[in-house]
């Protein structure tokens, strides 16, 4: 009988979130400026080239990135922010299609060959967009529905016994005003966190048992790790994507929940 | 008696997986079936919804319970 | 508004509201009086209102969701 845990040298070992999620500063002396910071800072001009150079000079027969932009564009006005804006979806383009193209080349990094890392799963990242979120969708608010009004039409829905209101009141505020937020974020960093872990915990296998101590027994559990790897790869980038579109819409929700009281 | 396979680390995880299972699937049913209705008899989709949105709230308050389940029973 | 004025695009809206919303609301719920229930546990040196304020806070959100989005 033997202990199944039994540490030992030459033992597969799965990577644990922190070699995976720490990284040492790129420049010494500067700590702030990790592999993730770079990461985001490269996404911002990207998408900023990649908007300039679609839309700085349109052209009435798009061609090029100009073709893709629109495709985008088209994407986000038809599935996130028609549906939850309505007329006033034109004026919260610019917002909403920043913010998906953004998320969406974030979460892309994790599968792009060598670069290999969802910049959403450090926390701190989804946490600062959905925190600006959450300032506009308060501030959009007050502005359209007057102080007293937006938190009276939050707390206070119509059209439930007038006793129940005391109980009830405190959790459309827990929920609207400090979960909500909350969720917004997670959502986006733990869906970027669990790809992340999955593929490099496949990609381990396969790299341990078909490269590092390769045995008639282990070569087929090895070729296991492989296909999966290739599996999840594809499996990743649609949950990318739909994670991506998901922050957007949430965003054009609580946008237009603010500009319009719930009936 | 000697060790034939140990768990290191909090076991409560392992209880919120088990208890993430159930209502994973349920959710599933709901919706699936949902959207298969409203498919099948667009002119119902208000009773749909409605009981849609129950069945959900339902089903999701039990994956909610065993998230806390492990702090309830804590000192068992 | 009532059924006969409902546009179909507001269903839908309402829809994804009410679905994305609801896991928001059975959390808050469940931290109010499961949190309320946990210090007066501290409180009183018991051990019983924590299951108790869990349980009351899911039972008011699942019926705060039937009146808001369940009709």
């Amino acid at each position: 009988m033997i202990t199944l845990t039994a540490p030992a040298e030459d033992q597969f070992k799965a990577p644990s979130p922190d070699e995976l999620f720490t990284f040492s500063p790129i420049i010494n002396g500067v700590d702030w400026f990790t592999k993730p910071v770079l990461l985001a800072l490269l996404s911002s001009v990207v998408v900023i080239w990649f908007c300039w150079a679609a839309f700085g000079s349109p052209k009435i027969v798009p061609r090029g990135v100009q073709n893709v932009a629109e495709y985008g564009y088209m994407f986000v006005r038809d599935q996130v922010a028609r549906p939850f804006l309505g007329k006033d979806a034109d004026r919260w383009m610019g917002l909403l299609v920043t913010l998906f193209f953004m998320v969406l080349l974030w979460n892309i990094m994790g599968v792009i060959p060598v670069v290999q890392f969802p910049v959403a799963s450090h926390i701190a990242f989804p946490a600062v967009l959905a925190g600006s979120i959450y300032v506009l969708k308060v501030y959009l608010g007050i502005k359209h529905q007057g102080a007293v009004g937006y938190f009276k039409n939050m707390m206070f829905p119509p059209g439930l016994p007038k006793g129940i209101y005391l109980l009830l009141a405190p959790i459309e505020f827990l929920s609207n005003l400090i979960i909500a937020p909350f969720t917004h974020a997670v959502r986006l960093f733990a869906n970027m966190f669990a790809g992340h872990m999955l593929l490099a915990f496949f990609s381990m296998v396969g790299f341990w048992f078909l490269f590092e101590k390769l045995t008639p027994l282990g070569a087929g559990v090895g070729v296991v790790g492989v296909i999966m790897t290739i599996i999840f790869t594809g499996f990743e980038l649609f949950i990318q994507f739909l994670q991506a579109f998901l922050f957007a819409m949430l965003a054009a929700m609580y946008i237009g929940g603010s500009l319009h009281a719930e009936h | 008696m000697s060790i034939l396979a140990e768990v290191s680390g909090n076991v409560t995880a392992i209880g919120y997986g088990l208890a993430a299972i159930g209502p994973g699937i349920g959710v599933g049913i709901i919706f699936g079936q949902g959207v298969q209705a409203i498919a099948r008899q667009p002119e119902a989709y208000g009773l749909i919804r409605q009981n849609m949105l129950l069945g959900f709230v339902l089903t999701e308050a039990l994956a909610l319970l065993g998230l806390v389940a492990p702090f309830i029973f804590q000192n068992i | 508004m009532s059924e006969q004025e409902r546009r179909p695009e507001d269903d839908g809206q309402d829809f994804a509201n009410a679905a994305w919303s609801i896991p928001s609301y059975l959390l808050a719920g469940m931290a109010i009086y499961g949190g309320a229930g946990w210090l007066l546990d501290r409180w009183l040196d018991t051990s019983a209102f924590f299951p108790i304020g869990v349980v009351l806070g899911i039972v008011l959100s699942v019926y705060l969701v039937y009146r808001k989005y369940g009709r």
